[in-house]
């Protein structure tokens, strides 16, 4: 185990019983090992059903692995007295309906040992930061789903903790509300504060993400950071045109969209096609070493599946 | 368990009063009971010399059925509710352990229970000093009896919603102990006119909860003096039966994966 890791899993397995009288099992998570680094936001990625959110459920207390074992915090995974530095939003969080946020934020806080005095004022400044001030005294039975999501994320804050972990805080959001956890995520990281979240928004987490880990079935697949994860191709290179240019000799491949075309050319010829692509008229926009997305990586690594895991890859 | 341990214990229990004494359902029944014991008022009138008596039946006896209902339906809920719709997650997620949690909502009902025997108890003693300028403070006894016959009940309800996979399922195992404890009697009767081995009626007599023994409504009501020690004797009952039902629920809800 690295020192500089907060959380740190070695071998957590985890089936479920299935079926009639619970006799067959269904394997959630197969001998999954992570680390995750001080000072860090760390994507958890992986189709529905992959096993993020049992890794998350196991790791915040609430189900318990069949075999493995893990720190967090320096303390192990069992000991309950790390949580008092974690923040945790759940998958689709449900908040008591009869109390208002600032009441609800005062409960999270004393049960996380927050001091009185501290728990009003870092409620109503976690409130403005997630744009709920306004509905401070309002009864959460009235929140939409976007709001119950901002005040989940306010709640997992309350105790100013240094390591936070969310479980897919993107979902149910509009495009207002994800821009708002994108940036009190990166807020996070100015912080210091290590965040581990799950997601399978894609474009999220390539935007957001120092490393990330990616699950299939219970298995992870890859762990590391973006970069070593995507890699470059240093062969190639895309050109990003504006105004048709019909089919240009040397170009490997091309990709009209909208207004605008992508070219994908070999390094070597790349002088002699940005002569050719000018002439015809066309303007450059941009030339850029050739990087797949985390989206393309995904659907090559992960393959098709069968009954379409990635239908609602964002 | 030290401080800290003890003051997530009292949040939770703080928590638990607040989510109880916003349920419309409280305050329904609270009328009805309230109501029976104002209409035993008229009920009275229609018998001789003993009308006083007939409101201090009634008024006893809605303190008991309307404060079990509150116990049954609403303890059932505590801990059912909070796991199916996963409102637990993110408190357990805190360093609050389960045990506390439990705890927690358990002393939090007693309180709401506390004082809603009280109002009950209230609505009875105002009824009679205004219709008879006097109430025997005797009645206390009976209140305080029926009222640790409610913690129990919390007991029951809470030991069943950790076990069961749903509130309804809690629900009827909790109702079918109560209302069988409630007729302990009729259990250790059984003996005499059933074919069923009597080891199986004896053990069913002594591991069901028995209300019968916090019932001393009718001594109370008839004047008969009913000893500090018979109080004592309920006290000891609930809290060794109480803890039992707590431990055992502690050991099903410690395990339990909640997905």
């Amino acid at each position: 185990m690295s020192d500089e890791a907060v959380i740190w899993l070695e071998g957590i397995a985890k089936s479920y019983p299935t079926g009639f009288l619970h006799r067959a099992k269904r394997q959630a998570l197969e001998a999954l090992s992570l680390d995750v680094r001080r000072g860090e936001i760390f994507g958890f990625l992986g189709p529905n059903g992959a096993g993020k959110t049992t890794t998350i459920k196991i790791l915040m207390g609430l189900v318990f692995p069949d075999s493995g074992r893990g720190r967090v915090l320096g303390l192990d995974l069992q000991d309950p007295e790390w949580k008092a530095r974690t923040g945790y939003l759940p998958e689709q969080p449900y908040f008591y309906d009869y109390l208002t946020p600032l009441e609800y934020l005062d409960y999270a806080g004393r049960l996380s040992g927050v001091e009185t005095g501290r728990r009003r004022e870092l409620a109503e400044r976690l409130l403005e930061s997630v744009a709920l001030q306004d509905a401070r005294h309002v009864p959460v039975r009235r929140f939409s789903k976007g709001m119950s999501q901002r005040l989940g994320l306010a709640q997992a804050l309350i105790n100013d903790p240094e390591l936070v972990i969310l479980d897919e805080p993107m979902s149910g959001l509009d495009p207002i509300g994800r821009r708002l956890v994108r940036d009190v995520i990166l807020g996070l990281r100015k912080q210091g504060k290590t965040v581990f979240f799950s997601t399978h928004i894609l474009p999220d987490a390539e935007a957001l993400c120092d490393r990330v880990a990616l699950l299939r079935q219970g298995r992870l697949v890859k762990s590391g950071s973006i970069e070593e994860i995507l890699g470059a191709d240093p062969g190639r290179v895309e050109v990003l045109v504006s105004g048709a240019t019909g089919a240009v000799e040397g170009v490997v491949s091309s990709e009209q969209m909208g207004e605008r075309t992508r070219h994908v050319v070999e390094q070597t010829q790349l002088v002699g096609i940005l002569a050719r692509l000018e002439s015809r008229g066309a303007r450059i926009v941009a030339v850029s070493p050739l990087r797949q997305s985390l989206e393309d990586y995904f659907v090559k690594e992960m393959g098709p599946q069968p009954h379409g895991p990635w239908a609602d890859l964002g | 368990m030290g401080g800290p341990g003890l003051s997530r214990i009292v949040a939770v229990a703080a928590n638990t009063f607040r989510e109880t004494v916003r349920e419309r359902v409280l305050y329904n029944l609270l009328f009805f009971a309230l109501l029976m014991t104002a209409s035993s008022l008229l009920l009275g009138q229609l018998s001789i010399r003993q009308d006083e008596k007939i409101v201090k039946d009634l008024g006893l006896a809605s303190v008991d059925i309307f404060g079990t209902v509150i116990a049954l339906f609403i303890g059932v809920g505590l801990i059912g509710k909070e796991i199916e719709r996963r409102s637990l997650h993110p408190l357990l997620a805190r360093p609050l352990r389960r045990h506390e949690f439990l705890l927690g909502k358990f002393v939090g009902l007693g309180v709401t229970l506390l004082v809603n025997t009280l109002l009950m108890s209230l609505g009875l003693f105002a009824t009679l000093l205004l219709r008879y300028r006097r109430a025997d403070p005797a009645l206390l006894k009976a209140v305080l009896a029926i009222y640790m016959s409610l913690l129990l009940v919390v007991a029951v309800t809470l030991f069943f919603s950790t076990l069961a996979t749903s509130t309804l399922v809690a629900t009827l195992f909790s109702l079918g102990v109560v209302v069988a404890g409630r007729y302990s009697e009729v259990i250790r009767n059984m003996r005499d006119v059933t074919n069923v081995p009597e080891w199986v009626v004896t053990g069913l007599y002594w591991a069901l909860p028995n209300f019968h023994n916090f019932d001393i409504k009718t001594e109370v009501v008839h004047g008969d003096p009913v000893a500090l020690a018979a109080l004592g004797y309920m006290a000891a009952y609930l809290v060794i039966y109480a803890a039992i039902l707590l431990l055992l629920a502690q050991i099903a809800f410690s395990r339990r994966d909640l997905q």
